[in-house]
């Protein structure tokens, strides 16, 4: 079992505890034992895909049941306590919608179902927050897909939720799309609320939460703040794959380098590289290459997938 | 409520569904019109063919397949295209989603079923205490089948060929052979009622009948626990 506590200075009250919390689907554990606290602020919690990361979410979300455990959510159970969503928002990781309502009428049925006094205030201040505006009057159905997922953002954060949990928010956005979500939801963490969000690109949620938790086949692998873990993660050694024209040479040649670890001979006609320095080989291969009078075919990556990074955490 | 019952109407009420169970519940005023015109002057003959119309054809199929395609599609198309978050997820007790949702498919499914029968009825029969029992009957059979197959549209994604199963071997088949069955039927109760309300119009069913105040009750029961067992499978069930 795995224990974390995440903190913000200045806030000494956790918003979301996970106790000891397991999910199994027949005979296939898809969460293992997971006790976390999570307190105001921005946490991102990260894995591969089928890591187990939506089924913690729709569990702290109450959208389904612990098999062992229990999730609270500031200080209630979440699980059949429909009261509490008054306090929270949950953006899912589906992205489909009425097609037949207009944007701001997707809003609107949110905010009346949340009870909200004020419907168009509400509804306006949700819309302009997600840039919306202008596009609110069309039909869900014609808009693309970063603006589909803006406007649900809208209809998740329409009542003012303290905790908001958001699924693969950045699904289908552009970049400069992503940078105003990265503005907008930073300052809603900066008010006070806690925002849990998921996400499967290790980039999406560097630069946008302060702490992590990374969830690997079910089970909480590491967590805490964000540069440790990915200090921890640029020790690990890169593999490259470098294609040449003369395969033993480009070897011997490389070995005399520091940053490389090992040079190894792949059958399929390449020399596989481990470096704890990929970006020092990569600024030193032409120039080996060139010295040694040979020609270079191909630089490969091997280790990009964020499941090799999180093998490597776990692991290590 | 208001909300969720406006968003359930939207979704059920397609151009084409509607359409398609329009012209079922429109055969039996066709039929109907059909025999009026062309039947003789033997209102014996008029008396016997509606009954048969309105218990065989209009109690025994349309209604149960019309309100069928309506009810099992309440939940289960939320479920198959995961909208269904969007209404678990507000400060709403799960009775609120369920009853908009069960009152939408009886919206819809009630008045096309009920003119249907009425039309009929006034066509073969001729008389208001007949036309006021099929419409009764008929409104109570749509009410205990919406709560059912709303039911079954939550429990599975084959709702539709359970439903199918249920309305034509246990309605259909099993009840027609064991008189006692008619306690657990909904076809049992609709035709109980109309033959409670109305003896005479409707003689020529009376052997098939229970008890009009047992129809009423078992109607009324079948409802409530079926909405209460819905209610509660939203509330245990994981949301996709």
């Amino acid at each position: 079992m795995t224990q974390e506590q995440h903190t913000q200075p200045g806030t000494n009250q956790s918003t979301i505890e996970v106790n000891n919390v397991s999910k199994w689907f027949g005979s296939v554990v898809a969460v293992n034992d997971i006790s976390l606290q999570i307190r105001p602020g921005i946490t991102g919690l990260l894995g591969p895909n089928g890591a187990g990361k939506t089924t913690l979410l729709h569990m702290i979300a109450g959208l389904s049941a612990p098999s062992e455990g229990t999730v609270t959510v500031l200080g209630e159970p979440v699980r059949d306590n429909p009261q509490l969503y008054h306090r929270i928002g949950v953006m899912s990781e589906h992205e489909s919608v009425y097609g037949f309502y207009t944007g701001r009428q997707f809003v609107e049925f949110s905010a009346r179902l949340y009870g909200i006094t004020d419907v168009a205030q509400a509804v306006d201040k949700a819309i302009g927050s997600v840039a919306l505006t202008d596009a609110q009057w069309r039909p869900l159905g014609t808009y693309s897909r970063g603006m589909r997922q803006r406007m649900r953002l809208a209809a998740t954060m329409v009542h003012d939720p303290e905790v908001l949990l958001l699924d693969e928010p950045l699904n289908g956005t552009d970049p400069r799309q992503r940078i105003e979500f990265h503005q907008l939801i930073r300052q809603l963490a900066d008010e006070g609320r806690t925002i849990l969000i998921s996400s499967h690109i290790l980039e999406e949620v560097e630069t946008l939460a302060d702490r992590i938790l990374l969830v690997v086949s079910g089970k909480l692998a590491a967590s805490g703040n964000f540069r440790a873990i990915r200090e921890k993660l640029d020790e690990r050694p890169y593999r490259v794959r470098i294609v040449v024209s003369d395969l033993r040479a480009m070897a011997a040649g490389l070995m005399k380098m520091d940053t490389v670890d090992s040079v190894s001979v792949d059958p399929d006609g390449s020399l596989i590289v481990l470096t704890h320095d990929v970006g020092a080989l990569q600024r030193s291969v032409p120039k080996v290459t060139k010295d040694l009078g040979l020609r270079l075919l191909r630089v490969d990556p091997l280790d990009d997938s964020l499941e090799s990074v999180f093998s490597y955490v776990v692991e290590g | 409520m208001n909300q969720m019952f406006r968003l359930s109407m939207r979704q059920l009420a397609g151009q084409r569904r509607i359409a398609i169970i329009a012209l079922l519940a429109a055969l039996p005023i066709l039929i109907a019109v059909l025999v009026s015109i062309f039947a003789n002057d033997d209102d014996s003959f008029n008396e016997n063919f509606i009954n048969s119309l309105l218990a065989g054809m209009l109690i025994s199929g349309i209604l149960p397949i019309v309100t069928m395609a309506l009810a099992t599609t309440a939940f289960a198309n939320e479920l198959d295209d995961k909208t269904l978050s969007y209404l678990v997820l507000k400060p709403i007790r799960r009775s609120f989603i369920v009853l908009p949702k069960l009152l939408a498919t009886i919206a819809i499914a009630g008045p096309l079923l009920v003119i249907s029968g009425v039309v009929a009825t006034i066509l073969g029969l001729e008389t208001a205490r007949a036309t006021l029992a099929v419409g009764i009957a008929l409104a109570v059979g749509v009410i205990t089948y919406a709560s059912i197959f709303t039911w079954a549209g939550l429990i599975s994604t084959r709702a539709l060929g359970f439903a199918l199963v249920y309305v034509f071997v246990w309605e259909g088949l099993i009840t027609s052979f064991f008189q006692n069955i008619q306690y657990l039927s909904v076809r049992g109760y609709t035709m109980s009622i109309m033959y409670g309300l109305d003896k005479t119009g409707f003689e020529s069913i009376s052997s098939q009948v229970i008890n009009l105040y047992a129809g009423i009750v078992g109607a009324a029961a079948v409802t409530v626990v079926f909405f209460l067992l819905t209610v509660r499978r939203l509330s245990r069930m994981d949301i996709p």
